[in-house]
C-alpha cells in the first residue's frame, strides 16, 4: 500500500508516460494478511503533531492577512512591530544644489578652437554667485584659498579610492572621507568584492569650478559646496569574489574626467570637506558594464528593456571622456572608468 | 492632512492591530515559519548549521594576468525535511559528480520522497550561482558535494503491554550541496583513482612533499 506522501511524488515527478507501466506495487513479506488488528496497532502510537516545514498552506505568500492572523493567534504570537520611521541626516545635504553643468566636449576641445573659446565665456558668466560662496566660506575659515583647496580635495578623492580598496572595507574610514548621502552610493556592491585602483598622474591640474551655499532650518546653519573638476590618468580593476576580472583591467591607464561635489557643514566648527556628488551631465552615454549572457524568460522576451547583453562600444583610452555614475544600478559601479 | 489627523485621533487609545502587513518572507529553511523575534527586538540563538552557508562569503585574492580561471562555485543547503536522513543519503550518492542537468533529469525518475528534497535544492542552488555569484550559464555546473545531515529529532511514545512504553523518534533530515562550475572531474573519489604506475608516482611525489621534516630550519 502506498503512503498519501509517497502518492504526491509519485504524482509530481513521474512523467506522463510512466503513469502507464504499472508502478510496482509494494509486497511486504511481514505484512500480516488479516487487517484485523491494523486498526488497534494505530491506536497504541501516542499521536503528536509533528512539525511540517515545507507545507506550502503555511506559506506566508499563500496566506491571507486574515488567515496570518489567525495563525499567530495559534501560535499566541504578537504581531510585528512595523517601523515606518524614516532616518534623516542633518550634519549633510539630501543633494547638491544648483549643481554645475559639465559643458561638452570638455577635455577634448582645444582652448584655440570655436567652441573651447565659447566655453571659457559661458563659465565667466557663471562664476558671481561662486564668488559670494568663497566669500561667505572665509567668513568661517579665514584663511580658506580655493587655490590652495583644489590639491587638498585631490588628497579626499585618492584617499576616498583607496580606503574603497580595502580589505576588509573600512566603513569608518569611509565615513570620514563622504557625506551621508553619498555612502549608499559608495559602498553598493562593494560587498563580495575586490577593487585594485590606482591614481597615476594629474593631467591636468585640480581646479574648482562652481561654488554654492545654502542654509537648511535655521538661517546661520550653512552648508557649502564646492565642485572639483579632475583631469587625471586611473587604473581600475573589479574583481568577484573568487579573485576574477569582472571590470576593467589591472593594466591599463586610463584618462578619467570628472566633476565632484564637496560638501563642508559651515556652522559646526568640526565640520570637514567631504565628499558629497558626482555630477554626471545628461549627455554622457553610459557604456554598459556587464558583458555577460542573459537569459531572457518568456514574459521578458516581448518587452526586452534589458540592454545588458549589447556589446559595448570599444573604449579610446587616448580621450578622456565623463565617468560612469556613482548608483548608476549596474553591477560594479563603483567607480570611474573612461 | 488634518482628516487623516482626525481618522488617527478617532480611534483613541485602543491599540489597533494589523495584521495586513507581515514585511518579511521567511526562506523556507528557516525552522519557524512565523518569526518569534518580530516583536521583541532581541537577539537569537542562531541554530542549524553555519559553517556550511559561511563559505558563500568567502572572497579569494585578486587573480594574476594568464592564470586558470577559478571556477565559482556555491553552497546551499535546506534544512528540516520530514525524511529519514539515511534514506535521503541514498538519493545524495546519487546525484554526486553529475551535471546539474543529468542530475535534474535523473532524479525525475527516482521514486523516493528524497529526490523531491535534492531536487527543490539543486535548483535552488542553481538560481543562487547565476543571481549572486558571478555564473554565466547556469548549466555550466556540477555537483561536487552532496551530503546528508540530521537535522531535528522528536521523541514519541508507543504503547506496550503491562503499562510500559515504547520509544519512537521521528526524525528530520539536512540536505547540503556544492556546486561548482566547470565540467566534472573525471573521478571524485580519491580510493577510486586507477592504480597505475604515473598516478602511484604522482601520490609519492606529493606525500614526499607534503612530508614534514623535523629539526629543520
Amino acid at each position: 500500500m502506498l503512503k498519501l506522501n509517497q502518492l504526491r511524488i509519485l504524482t509530481k515527478l513521474v512523467p506522463p508516460p510512466m503513469i502507464f507501466v504499472p508502478i510496482a506495487t509494494k509486497t511486504k513479506a511481514n505484512k500480516h494478511w488479516n487487517p484485523k488488528w491494523k486498526k488497534f496497532r494505530k491506536l497504541k502510537v501516542v499521536k503528536i503533531k509533528l512539525p511540517d516545514f515545507y507545507d506550502e498552506s503555511l506559506d506566508l505568500k499563500n496566506l491571507t492577512p486574515d488567515e496570518i492572523r489567525s495563525k499567530m493567534k495559534e501560535q499566541g504570537l504578537q504581531p510585528p512591530k512595523i517601523y515606518q520611521e524614516r532616518t534623516f541626516d542633518i550634519s549633510s545635504t539630501s543633494d547638491a544644489f544648483e549643481p554645475y553643468v559639465p559643458p561638452e566636449g570638455d577635455g577634448k576641445m582645444s582652448l584655440i578652437s570655436v567652441g573651447g573659446v565659447k566655453q571659457v565665456g559661458t563659465l565667466i558668466g557663471k562664476k558671481s554667485r561662486s564668488y559670494l560662496t568663497v566669500r561667505k566660506i572665509r567668513t568661517y575659515d579665514e584663511d580658506f584659498d580655493v587655490s590652495l583647496f583644489a590639491p587638498e580635495a585631490q588628497d579626499i578623492y585618492v584617499n576616498l579610492h583607496k580606503a574603497m580598496t580595502d580589505v576588509p572595507l573600512d566603513r569608518h574610514k569611509i565615513r570620514t572621507l563622504v557625506t551621508e548621502k553619498a555612502y549608499p552610493d559608495v559602498v553598493h556592491n562593494l560587498r563580495y568584492k575586490i577593487l585594485k585602483w590606482d591614481f597615476l598622474e594629474s593631467i591636468e591640474p585640480p581646479r574648482v569650478v562652481h561654488g554654492r551655499h545654502t542654509d537648511l532650518i535655521s538661517k546661520d546653519n550653512i552648508f557649502a559646496q564646492l565642485t572639483v573638476r579632475f583631469h587625471t590618468k586611473q587604473v581600475l580593476a573589479v574583481y568577484d569574489r573568487f579573485g576574477r576580472l569582472i571590470h576593467g583591467s589591472p593594466i591599463t591607464a586610463k584618462d578619467v574626467l570628472e566633476y565632484v561635489v564637496f560638501e563642508k557643514h559651515l556652522s559646526n566648527l568640526y565640520g570637514a570637506w567631504r565628499i558629497h556628488h558626482k555630477i554626471i551631465p545628461e549627455w554622457l552615454t553610459v557604456a554598459p558594464q556587464d558583458h555577460r549572457t542573459l537569459r531572457f524568460d518568456k514574459e521578458a522576451e516581448s518587452t526586452p528593456t534589458d540592454t545588458k547583453s549589447l556589446p559595448s562600444p570599444p573604449a579610446d583610452s587616448q580621450e578622456p571622456s565623463l565617468s560612469t555614475p556613482l548608483a548608476s544600478g549596474t553591477s560594479q559601479p563603483q567607480l570611474s572608468t573612461a | 492632512m488634518l482628516k487623516i489627523f482626525s481618522s488617527i485621533l478617532s480611534r483613541g487609545s485602543k491599540t489597533v492591530f494589523t495584521p495586513g502587513i507581515v514585511p518579511i518572507s521567511f526562506p523556507a529553511q528557516n525552522v519557524r515559519t512565523i518569526s518569534l523575534s518580530s516583536s521583541r527586538n532581541e537577539w537569537e540563538k542562531p541554530v542549524g548549521p553555519r559553517r556550511w552557508p559561511r563559505q558563500n562569503k568567502k572572497v579569494f585574492p585578486p587573480q594574476e594576468i594568464g592564470e586558470e580561471r577559478r571556477p565559482a562555485f556555491v553552497c546551499h543547503m535546506n534544512l528540516n525535511f520530514k525524511y529519514s536522513p539515511d534514506k535521503l543519503w541514498y538519493v545524495a550518492c546519487m546525484v554526486r559528480g553529475m551535471t546539474i542537468d543529468e542530475a535534474l533529469r535523473q532524479l525525475d525518475y527516482v521514486k523516493k520522497k528524497g529526490a523531491w528534497i535534492v531536487k527543490k535544492t539543486l535548483l535552488e542552488a542553481q538560481e543562487l550561482a547565476v543571481k549572486e555569484h558571478n555564473v554565466e550559464f547556469k548549466s555550466n555546473l556540477w555537483v561536487s558535494e552532496s551530503f546528508v545531515g540530521k537535522g531535528l529529532v522528536v521523541h514519541g511514545i508507543r504503547r506496550h503491554a503491562r503499562m510500559r512504553a515504547g520509544h519512537i523518534t521521528y526524525r528530520y533530515a539536512h540536505y547540503f550541496v556544492r556546486l561548482e562550475e566547470g565540467p566534472p572531474l573525471e573521478n571524485i573519489y580519491p580510493h577510486k583513482l586507477p592504480r597505475d604506475g604515473p598516478t602511484l608516482l604522482q601520490q609519492w611525489i606529493e606525500e614526499r612533499r607534503n612530508e614534514r621534516i623535523y629539526n629543520s630550519v
